[in-house]
Formats: structure tokens, C-alpha cells, sequence
């Protein structure tokens, strides 16, 4: 085998996979096609457009530079690759009050926004895509409040104490002097007299972003390929 | 006539050994250095996941820190460093030329360290991308890549102008890795830093790039060093040499492939799971046909294996290269995949690759290397035993555990119908051996850091006669004493 060969041989089975699985859907990926509801089939009108509220951006770079994805991830697989569809609350409600059952797997709108899509390594955490969703209907307007509480240290929360092993996030929290009354915000937690917790920027960046995990939303039917089965699920 | 020709081989070999001396030492003790280092964040993450209050007051020893600040300095610290100081130690012996930029090289070193350092300190202080293996920030990845030019460049001109004749499988193996590794870190890095706007396709290029790191320069550079040692410290030919060809072109078809399964179920163009599953699966022909080729050409000296400390570790090296890509055939499996995607089945499979197969082999590498290039023998044989035994016991048993683990761990998550608590329960017993498997390595690896550091001070012993595991016929537990010179004919 000459030199010209093995180079040749070598740049054409790595340019060749190069190519196909890297470059070109990453700019295929790039700019994803709108998708149009359909009449008649559909319940909306118009171009399917993903609404997302709440600081994602600053949420998302503490999410990833506190490492929340090496325990959690972000995705409802479909049921070829996962029961995640069943589980509940991961991919949406079994029973919204308005909606009723909203479950559907991701789709390529619910990363629009990031820069990175968090699909996370494990799941020795829950799968937070839903997250949002699953606090808003369990704690209602609370939900802040009981995330902050939850990120601050995670075994107050008796639901979960005897067996979460999620981190404390107490750095993101400030201590600070009362000064008049007490913070609105200031969480629930034991601290030395006249001191009370509040979340920092980061946490109330962070808890935003965390509520902002709603990706349930009704999609175009063409989009929804493998919609839940009514009778069949968990 | 004859005589003569040896002695002339001897002496370029010598020269070849003595112009690498200061790079390649450097790369050895940095990269064992840096190995303390992540066990011991490895320790400290492993421990979290049992014990989340151990150490929970302190930022930088969050566990998504710690986590990924552990697979850096394993990845980028010991295992790239020990890649180069085996590559361009290989690619001039095989090429028969001698280094004439060691300057350059240990210039280069020091950046990639420098770089390294920072960016490990960044992702323990909060700086981290979030991108899985690719935690440091941004400013890291230029320096480190302009580096690694700088330290594999003379490597490639030595094999351009080597002369004519034979070329080794090894050097085959190499050349692809030190071509694929630019290519790879460079593009994968440019995509997710340089160009916004894809979310989705920077995490298919992280995957794939995740992917790379184990495929096409852990592999390579493991195989490669595999295909001299095996042969050399025992003086027999290949087994097969047609076969050594095939598994290295099977290995350039199908490792670039891979990558995209751990993205199943993730919306992303659907063909690209499957094919990186298919991908990773295919990888086991490669993998088994240099691990058989060359146990094959191992078994027929046993003896011979059990006292050389080198062929020892290549040999465990390559019975893991195997349990490998038997693994990449379950894990990628797609009924396997559904249960295993979100688990530590993933991490116990990256510990199989990079500290079982590929770091066993390096191991078995410096020990042969070091003592060539220091001119200088190992000090204890009991040393490198306490090292070898313990790396076994606890790579064997951080990588069963944690691929079982998370099979078990898996079936909790799949089963929706119980709680999540059952699936969170069931990692624990996992988390607890891990950690005491970790807690293991970090005694070998001082054994071994200790040793190596002991010859980089040229502390070795000044003895032509190796040493061997094998038990000693007279009360010196360091083995016979040989000539106090060893500069003549017998430097090997």
C-alpha cells in the first residue's frame, strides 16, 4: 500500500461519513422547515410556531454550567425508543384540565431558542422537558416557590428526601440581613435569626428557564407521529 | 558483518530513544499526573451519587462540576497525553529517525497543559459549556489543537521521509489517528462554537464527537502500540498480517459512522441513530480481529507474557479491547438501547474504552518505553504488580458494575407504572462499588506515579537486565543486578 493510496483510501471513509452524519445536518438542522397546521384535521390554523417564555438563554448556561445534564434529560422519546410517553408527566399530562391529554414526543421547535440541545447522559434524575408543565399543574402559581426551595436543597422536599441524591444548589442562593420585612421571595428554610435566603440571579434565572420546560403543546398532525393511543397508555 | 549492522541498529535505536527522552517523559508523568487527578474527582462524583451531602457546601464541588471535570482531565489529561507520547515515540522508532524538534514538542506540551489546566478550572469554578466532553470553554480548544500540531508534525515528516521498505501495521494505525484527530476535535469544535443556531445538530456533532474521542484515537493509538509491543517483547511475527490489513480498513470504514445512537429517539433525521447504532455494533470486527490477531500471537509464549510487566498489561489490554466491542454489540443493540440510552451504562462503557482497553495498553507501553528512554531499569517489581492487580480488579469491576448497573437501572426507569424512586433506588448499590473501585485505582496509581516519577528523576536501576515479574532465585527482591553501564550493545 503506498502512501498515496492510504491517504486517499483514508480521506474518502472519513469524508465520505464526515459528511453525511456531521456536516450536513448540522446546516440541515440549521434551518428547520415551518410546519402548517392542517384544516379540517387540525384543531389550530396557521404555521405551527412553538411559544417559549421565561430567560431560556441565561436559564440554559447555568443549566449547563452547573453540569444538570450529566443526571437529567431533555427529551420525550417515542415509543420505538422509550416508555417515555407512559411515564407520567414526561411528556406532557395524561389529564390537563382545559386540554386533556396533552402527551406527544419532542420535536426539533422545542430546542428552537438554545444553542445547545440539552439531551442530557443519564437519567439518574427525572427527564425535565416537561418540567414546567408537570409543576404548573401540581403547585399552580407556586411552582417558583417550590423550585426554589427544591434547587436549595433538594431532601427539604419529603416527597423525595429519602431518596433524591440531586445536589444542593445553596450557592446560587444569597443570606442576607433583614432589613425592614422580609423578602417576598425569601425562601422557607431554617436560618439564623434576622437573616433570611433569597434566590440570586442565577437562580431566578435558572428556575425561570426551568418553568419554561412546557413542550407539550399541540403540534401539526403531520408532525405527530406517534400520538397516544387512547386506552392504551399507562 | 553482521555484528557490525547490529551495532549500528543498537546505536540509532539508542539515538532515537535518547532525542524523544524529555517529550515523551513529559507526556508520560503529566499524563499519570493528571490520571491522579480525575480519580481523584472521580472519587468525589462517584461518592455524590450515593452521598449527595459529601462535600455539598462547596460550588466547585457540585456534582455536574466535579462530573465533567473528572472526564477531562481522564480524556484530555492522561488519555490524549499518554496517546502522544506513545505516538511519537512509535512513529520514530518504526521510521527509524530520530527527533529533531524535542524543543518544539515540550513547548507544545506545556501549552496543551497550560490550556488544559485553565480550562479544567473553568468548569470546576462554572465556566463550563455544558457540552458533554467538550466542557472547556471556549478559549481552550484553539491552543490545545495548534498544539497537537505542533507535537505530531515532526511525527509525520519522520514517516514521509523513512526509509524504503517495509511499513508496519502500527505505523498505519498511527498515521490515521494523528490525520483523524485534527480533523474531528477541529470540526466538531469549530461547528458548536462557531456556528449558532442548530441546537439540535451541535448535540449530534457533540455525540459523534464523543464517539471519535474512543473510535479514532483511543482505538488507533491503542491498536497500534498493541502491534509492536506484542511481537517485539516476544519476538514472534504477527499471527496473521492479511488480517492486521483488514481490521484496519474495517476499523477507517466504520468507526467514522458512529456516534449518533446515543441521540435514539432524540428529532433528529432518523437515519442517523440507526446508522450510528449500526455503526457502533460493526465496530466489534475491528476490534476482535486486532485483539485475536494479536492474543493469538501472544498464547504462544505464556510464560513469557506473565513476567514481562509490558506484555502483562498489553494483554489484559487487549482481552478488554474485546469485552469492548462485545459491548458496543449489547449496548447498541435497539432493544438493548431503549433501556440502557439514560443510564450509567454509558459511563461504565467510557471507562471500559478509555481505562481498560486503551489505558492498560499504555501502561504496558511505559513500561516498556521508560526504561529506554531513561536508560534506567524499573525500581520494584512488587510496585508494578500492586499496580497491575488493582487497575484489574478495579477497572473490571467500575465496568461491569456500571454496565450491569445500568441494565438494572434501566428496567426501573422503562417500568412506568412504579415510581421513579424505584428506578433512582436501584443506581445505589451501583454508585457505592464504583466508588470503592475508584477509591482502588487511586492506590494503583500512586504506586505507579510514584514509580514513574522515581525514573523521571533517573532514580531507575542502572541494569541491563529488565525487570520481571517473576520470582527472584536469590534474597535482592529487585532482581539480579546487572552491569552498572548498560550503554553498551545491550540497550534493547
Amino acid at each position: 500500500m503506498s502512501f498515496r493510496n492510504f491517504a486517499i483510501g483514508l480521506t474518502v471513509s472519513f469524508g465520505l461519513a464526515w459528511f453525511s452524519v456531521v456536516l450536513l445536518p448540522f446546516f440541515k438542522l440549521r434551518d428547520l422547515t415551518p410546519v402548517a397546521f392542517e384544516e379540517g384535521v387540525d384543531t389550530k390554523t396557521g404555521i405551527y410556531f412553538p411559544k417559549t417564555t421565561g430567560r431560556v438563554v441565561d436559564g440554559a448556561r447555568i443549566y449547563a454550567e452547573n453540569g444538570c445534564y450529566q443526571c437529567h434529560t431533555q427529551v420525550a422519546r417515542p415509543t420505538y425508543a422509550g416508555n417515555d410517553l407512559k411515564r407520567d408527566g414526561f411528556a406532557g399530562l395524561k389529564g390537563d384540565p382545559d386540554r386533556g391529554d396533552t402527551r406527544r414526543e419532542s420535536n426539533p421547535f422545542d430546542y428552537v431558542g438554545t444553542d445547545f440541545a440539552q439531551i442530557g447522559l443519564t437519567r439518574n434524575g427525572p427527564d425535565l422537558i416537561n418540567l414546567g408543565r408537570r409543576l404548573n399543574a401540581s403547585h399552580g402559581p407556586d411552582a417558583d416557590e417550590y423550585l426554589y426551595r427544591r434547587l436549595y436543597d433538594p431532601r427539604l422536599d419529603p416527597a423525595v428526601a429519602s431518596w433524591s441524591n440531586c445536589p444542593s444548589m445553596k450557592f446560587l442562593f444569597e443570606k442576607k440581613e433583614i432589613q425592614g420585612q422580609r423578602s417576598e421571595k425569601a425562601l422557607d428554610v431554617e436560618v439564623e435569626e434576622g437573616f433570611q435566603i433569597v434566590p440570586g440571579p442565577a437562580a431566578r434565572a435558572l428556575v425561570s428557564y426551568l418553568l419554561s420546560l412546557q413542550h407539550d403543546d399541540e403540534v401539526p398532525s403531520s408532525m405527530n407521529y406517534a400520538p397516544v393511543i387512547p386506552g392504551n397508555e399507562g | 558483518m553482521a555484528t557490525l549492522e547490529n551495532d549500528q541498529d543498537t546505536i540509532l535505536r539508542a539515538s532515537i530513544d535518547r532525542s524523544l527522552r524529555h517529550p515523551v517523559m513529559f507526556f508520560f508523568t503529566s499524563g499519570a499526573a493528571w490520571l491522579a487527578v480525575a480519580i481523584l474527582l472521580g472519587i468525589i462524583s462517584s461518592a455524590k451519587v450515593h452521598s449527595p451531602g459529601f462535600l455539598d457546601s462547596c460550588p466547585w464541588m457540585t456534582y455536574g462540576r466535579v462530573s465533567a471535570a473528572h472526564q477531562t482531565a481522564l480524556i484530555y489529561g492522561w488519555g490524549c497525553q499518554a496517546a502522544f507520547g506513545m505516538a511519537i515515540w512509535l512513529m520514530a522508532r518504526l521510521s527509524r529517525q530520530t527527533c529533531r524538534n524535542p524543543g518544539t514538542i515540550l513547548t507544545a506540551g506545556h501549552v496543551w497543559n497550560f490550556a488544559l489546566s485553565l480550562g479544567v478550572i473553568a468548569i470546576l469554578a462554572g465556566g463550563g459549556t455544558g457540552m458533554p466532553w467538550m466542557e472547556m470553554p471556549s478559549f481552550a480548544w484553539m491552543p490545545m489543537l495548534l498544539a497537537y500540531v505542533a507535537i505530531v508534525i515532526g511525527s509525520m515528516v519522520q514517516f514521509k521521509v523513512r526509509p524504503e521498505g517495509h511499513t508496519y501495521i502500527s505505523q498505519w494505525y498511527l498515521m490515521a489517528a494523528l490525520i483523524w484527530f485534527p480533523w474531528f476535535f477541529g470540526s466538531a469544535h469549530l461547528l458548536v462554537h462557531g456556528f449558532s443556531g442548530s441546537p439540535l445538530g451541535a448535540a449530534g456533532v457533540n455525540a459523534w464527537f464523543r464517539s471519535a474521542m474512543l473510535l479514532m484515537l483511543f482505538a488507533p493509538v491503542g491498536i497500534a502500540m498493541a502491534y509492536y509491543l506484542v511481537p517485539k517483547v516476544l519476538g514472534r511475527p504477527v499471527y496473521n498480517y492479511s488480517l492486521s490489513l483488514i481490521g484496519f480498513w474495517s476499523l477507517a470504514i466504520i468507526a467514522p459512522w458512529a456516534g449518533m445512537q446515543k441521540l435514539t429517539g432524540v428529532p433528529i433525521p432518523n437515519f442517523l441513530p440507526y446508522l450510528g447504532a449500526f455503526a457502533a455494533i460493526l465496530f466489534a470486527v475491528p476490534a476482535a480481529m486486532a485483539g485475536i490477531n494479536l492474543l493469538k500471537t501472544a498464547v504462544t509464549d505464556l510464560e513469557k507474557v506473565n513476567e514481562s510487566p509490558t506484555l502483562r498489561f498489553t494483554v489484559w489490554g487487549l482481552i478488554f479491547l474485546l469485552i469492548f466491542g462485545l459491548a458496543s454489540v449489547l449496548l447498541n443493540l435497539p432493544s438493548v438501547t431503549r433501556i440502557t440510552q439514560f443510564t450509567i451504562s454509558g459511563y461504565g462503557y467510557d471507562v471500559l474504552g478509555i481505562y481498560g482497553f486503551f489505558s492498560f495498553i499504555a501502561f504496558g507501553a511505559i513500561y516498556f518505553i521508560v526504561p529506554r528512554i531513561t536508560r534506567r531499569e524499573w525500581l520494584s517489581r512488587r510496585l508494578i504488580k500492586s499496580h497491575f492487580f488493582l487497575s484489574l480488579y478495579a477497572v473490571f469491576g467500575i465496568a461491569l458494575v456500571a454496565i450491569f448497573g445500568g441494565l438494572m437501572q434501566g428496567v426501573g426507569q422503562e417500568t412506568f407504572t412504579s415510581a421513579w424512586e424505584d428506578a433512582a433506588d436501584r443506581v445505589v448499590p451501583y454508585a457505592v462499588m464504583t466508588t470503592t473501585c475508584w477509591c482502588f485505582l487511586l492506590v494503583s496509581n500512586f504506586f505507579f506515579f510514584a514509580h514513574l516519577t522515581l525514573m523521571w528523576l533517573r532514580l531507575g536501576r542502572r541494569s541491563s537486565h529488565p525487570t520481571l515479574l517473576v520470582e527472584p532465585h536469590h534474597h535482592d527482591p529487585h532482581g539480579p543486578e546487572g552491569d552498572i553501564d548498560n550503554a553498551g550493545p545491550a540497550v534493547h
